[in-house]
């Protein structure tokens, strides 16, 4: 299918003719920052913004969700299986380097070998809308990583902004339906597609920070006893905001809720960095110090996984640059483990 | 500042040759404009990185506990004081630490310039005495400083290192007719409903990530009460009862050790107004128990001792 | 597709305590639904979640044999949240498990040769398990010599007392029982089971060895392995990491590129060294 286009102009009625057949999610402002919400009208749909706070993962690997419900007293556990929604959803106004993140997610919860019920009942009825980035952050690193800020990859359609309008490349068979269902969407001309082409052969030069990772895993293979991890967790503080705001980590507890009879069983997000994680019952703990848990966060994002996977489990999204309370850099550890 | 950050070098670099700590923790240069970041240097060359500006907004003291060596630590005011309390609480003993005491001027806090900004990004950050000069893509802008303070700096009287073993540069002056707890006076006026609105709609924001718990340098209990076991005190999930018990309980036990050196409030990466409950608290142990925790050493904390003229029957 | 995290109903049968100190005990499970028995197939080695809902889940070794038909045996040290829960369970009572899993013991490999099995404390579950195998009428043949060294700190420690008693008579295996501390009464071997395994001194030759115990225990057999010339290759033990999910998922389990509970928990020493400094 070719290129087409949409006026910016049409984007609000686009958005509006969704609402009601999908539950859409959109960038909105909230808080005093930018997070992925159900939008009930076009107009609430936020265009004019960087990246939200917290990664979009949590629309289809939420924060805390329910395995199941159970009840006893009756036969048997009393379990009660959840029952999924059915209803379409859109996430319209993802970034490339979130959309990437979900194709990595995928390795995980959704592949030949395994689909997680819960995850992929959302994701498969999900259609992923994504824009392109015209202006990374300062923090953006993606092309380090095999992303690009208008990389298609994990969309089903990518709008490309080309000024008064937005270029649009479908992606997937669910993308090429659905521009072919909204008359909003027009052919895109050879001006457009011109235009198109100048602001994407900037997109490497767009992204100023870089990071050398071609070698990443090769030196990590054997770090293992380097004396390097001995100071460089000496001032992470050991919390979870790295883990829980980055788009790919998908470390999870599972913990029963109950109130005498009744409860569930939930998922909720974990992270290698807490103790806790690998304490055993007896007080064992494989990993003691945070020095373990921080070596174990690095190999597992670009080794372990890169094994299993072949992609390093890092989009360069900088959510964790931002926001670490001590400025840990992933970029500056990166760098150093380059010049082991 | 770059006055500052060359007599801390020199401090430091002159505490190492003559071996008299074995580890000096101090701030150098961050990743990003207006941050620094901790830095932990044991070598007179490694000393050389370290600096001062008003983006040193970390306590320090926080990395002080659990060590054998000798440890300067390059430390403002609040910092001092948070080193107080643990020295009170014979979490670290008071010759095992060197505090290289920075009078300050306030720490600059981020969210506001980038609210003021609302949201363009910044590139560059040129830092004077009194100004800051901000460049962006597409623009420069300068603050004034003051106007950009967090607000534990704004209501902060002890600009000044309570302890140190050696003070670097002068004194600043200590601000007067603060209006300590006018915030907190405010807060206590509105009715209970709108309080517990406010209160809910803060923590509703919380992801559980103990960023606040991790960066309190008081905050050292062996296994922290949330993770808890056996028996379990509250569930892990973001739900709001869970979340908010986490606070309050998080708050109580601080009664009578929090400095209000606002750690916990600038490590939050929700923007959770943490101090609203802390605050509070500290209000009452002035009110209660005429204490403040660490501003000097001698100084009881209320809730570590009792006497049998304590005020209230049930303490005795 | 099944939900792999949706437990399915046993209930407790028997539960008999194993130690004078009453902290472990055997669960003897049945399932509800006699459908899921059939499709619950597992080997010596393997794993399964036990949960008290409402209480958690945790895992298990398997310490009964496929060869004991209608249903699976358990052996549960008491130390923490959901191993109190099952401690304070009566008979009758509803448990949840999900299993089997994780990898079994390579029986296939260990056909046609020599088996020492070198177990210590509560560790022995899953090497019941594989002991009961072998030892079943039908499978002996298959397997050649078997010795079995198993020692606990005290003689009221030592687990499955009557299935040893009947053991140390059968002509089978080789069987050395052994404690740290004698009590009166006890006339089997005294002294730690690497000591033990050393006087022992089983031959390597067209042999495996199978070692399951706490971690100090192992940190002091290995070496006598070693001496004993039993290579890498030929040496088997099964690791224990917390685990949540159970299927690789959680990401608790992860050492190195792999996941205790699929690849493991069963794992060659050539293996392990392999993984990555961890363990």
């Amino acid at each position: 299918m070719k290129e087409m286009k949409i006026a910016k102009s049409e984007l609000v009625s686009f958005l509006n003719s969704l609402i009601g057949e999908y539950k859409v999610f959109a960038p909105v402002k909230q808080d005093g920052f930018i997070a992925f919400q159900e939008i009930h009208s076009g107009s609430d749909a936020l265009l004019d913004y960087v990246n939200s706070k917290k990664p979009p993962k949590e629309i289809f690997f939420p924060q805390s969700e329910v395995l199941f419900n159970y009840r006893l007293g009756g036969e048997g556990l009393g379990i009660e299986e959840p029952t999924f929604e059915d209803k379409p959803m859109v996430i319209f106004g993802i970034r490339p380097c979130d959309a990437r993140s979900l194709a990595i997610l995928d390795n995980i919860f959704n592949s030949q070998e395994y689909k997680d019920v819960y995850y992929t009942n959302r994701r498969g009825r999900t259609l992923v809308i994504a824009i392109g980035c015209n202006q990374p952050s300062s923090t953006c690193f993606c092309t380090s990583l095999g992303g690009s800020p208008f990389s298609s990859d994990g969309s089903d359609l990518i709008l490309i902004d080309i000024d008064q309008e937005y270029v649009v490349q479908p992606v997937t068979n669910k993308g090429k339906k659905l521009v072919r269902k909204h008359s909003q969407f027009g052919e895109a001309g050879r001006r457009s597609l011109s235009l198109m082409r100048k602001v994407t052969q900037r997109a490497g030069a767009l992204i100023k920070s870089k990071v050398e990772t071609g070698e990443t895993k090769k030196k990590l293979d054997g770090m293992f006893d380097d004396p390097f991890w001995d100071w460089l967790h000496e001032k992470c503080l050991g919390c979870a905001v790295c883990t829980y705001l980055c788009p790919t980590c998908h470390c999870f507890d599972i913990a029963d809720e109950a109130l005498d009879q009744r409860g569930r069983r939930v998922r909720i997000w974990d992270t290698c960095s807490f103790p806790l994680f690998t304490l055993e019952a007896s007080g064992v703990n494989p990993r003691p110090t945070n020095k373990e848990r921080m070596r174990q966060r690095v190999m597992h994002k670009f080794k372990y996984f890169v094994d299993n996977h072949n992609v390093a489990a890092c989009v360069g999204c900088g959510r964790c640059i931002k926001e670490c309370p001590v400025n840990l850099d992933i970029r500056a550890v990166l760098n150093s483990i380059l010049n082991r | 500042m770059l006055d500052t950050s060359v007599m801390i070098r020199d401090a430091a670099k002159k505490l190492l040759d003559q071996k008299r700590v074995d580890l000096i923790i101090g701030f150098e240069t961050g990743t990003l404009p207006l941050r620094s970041t901790p830095c932990f240097v044991r070598t007179s060359e490694e000393a050389e990185k370290l600096i001062w500006n008003a983006s040193c907004e970390n306590n320090l003291a926080r990395y002080l506990r659990g060590r054998e060596e000798k440890v300067g630590i390059v430390a403002k005011g609040c910092d001092t004081r948070s080193i107080i309390s643990l020295i009170k609480e014979k979490q670290v003993a008071r010759e095992q630490v060197f505090i290289i005491g920075v009078p300050c001027h306030g720490m600059i806090d981020r969210r506001k310039i980038e609210a003021k900004l609302d949201g363009k990004e910044i590139l560059e950050a040129d830092e004077a005495t009194e100004r800051v000069i901000l460049k962006g893509r597409d623009f420069t802008e300068t603050i004034n400083k003051a106007e950009f303070l967090h607000n534990s700096c704004n209501t902060c009287s002890y600009r000044n290192p309570v302890i140190y073993d050696v003070l670097i540069g002068d004194k600043v002056e200590e601000k007067r007719g603060i209006d300590e707890y006018g915030e907190v006076k405010e807060f206590e006026a509105q009715p209970a409903d709108r309080r517990w609105q406010s209160f809910t709609n803060e923590v509703s924001k919380c992801i559980r990530c103990y960023a606040c718990r991790n960066a309190c340098p008081l905050c050292y209990c062996q296994e922290c009460f949330v993770d808890s076991s056996q028996p379990q005190w509250i569930g892990k999930t973001t739900n709001l009862s869970d979340a908010s018990i986490f606070h309050i309980v998080c708050a109580f036990h601080t009664a009578g050790r929090c400095v209000d050196c606002g750690a916990c409030d600038r490590a939050c990466p929700m923007g959770i107004d943490i101090r609203k409950l802390t605050r509070k608290i500290e209000k009452d142990v002035k009110e209660l128990f005429h204490y403040q925790a660490g501003v000097n050493l001698e100084d009881v904390p209320p809730l570590a001792a009792f006497s049998l003229d304590d005020p209230q029957q049930f303490i005795r | 597709m099944k939900n792999p995290y949706i437990p399915i109903a046993m209930r407790a049968e028997k539960i008999v305590i194993e130690t004078d100190d009453k902290n472990i005990k055997t669960f003897s499970l049945s399932f509800l639904d006699k459908a899921e028995e059939s499709s619950f197939n597992y080997l010596p080695g393997q794993f399964a979640q036990l949960s008290v809902l409402g209480e958690g889940e945790a895992p298990f070794g398997i310490a009964s044999s496929p060869t004991q038909p209608g249903g699976l045996e358990f052996t549960v040290n008491k130390i923490g949240v959901l191993t109190t829960a099952l401690h304070n369970l009566e008979e009758g009572a509803i448990i949840g498990i999900r299993g089997p899993l994780g990898n079994c013991f390579p029986i296939e490999l260990f056909k046609g040769k020599d088996i020492v099995i070198v177990g210590g404390g509560f560790a022995f579950t899953t090497l019941r398990s594989l002991l009961k195998y072998i030892l079943y009428h039908e499978n002996r043949s298959q397997f050649n010599n078997v010795t079995v060294i198993y020692g606990a700190r005290r003689p009221g420690l030592l687990l499955y007392k009557d299935e040893f008693k009947q053991w140390e008579a059968s002509p089978d295996l080789d069987l050395y029982l052994t404690v740290d501390q004698a009590d009166e009464g006890w006339c089997g071997k005294v002294g730690v089971v690497p000591n033990v395994l050393k006087e022992v001194a089983p031959s390597p030759e067209n042999a495996y060895t199978v070692v399951c115990g706490p971690p100090i225990m192992i940190k002091f057999t290995l070496p006598v392995l070693r001496q004993l010339r039993f290579p890498p290759e030929r040496t088997v033990l099964s690791l224990e990491m917390k685990m949540k999910c159970g299927i690789g998922k959680c990401g608790r389990c992860n050492i190195g590129n792999k996941y205790v509970c699929q690849a493991g928990p069963v794992f060659t020493l050539a293996q392990l060294n392999e993984l990555s400094g961890e363990y």
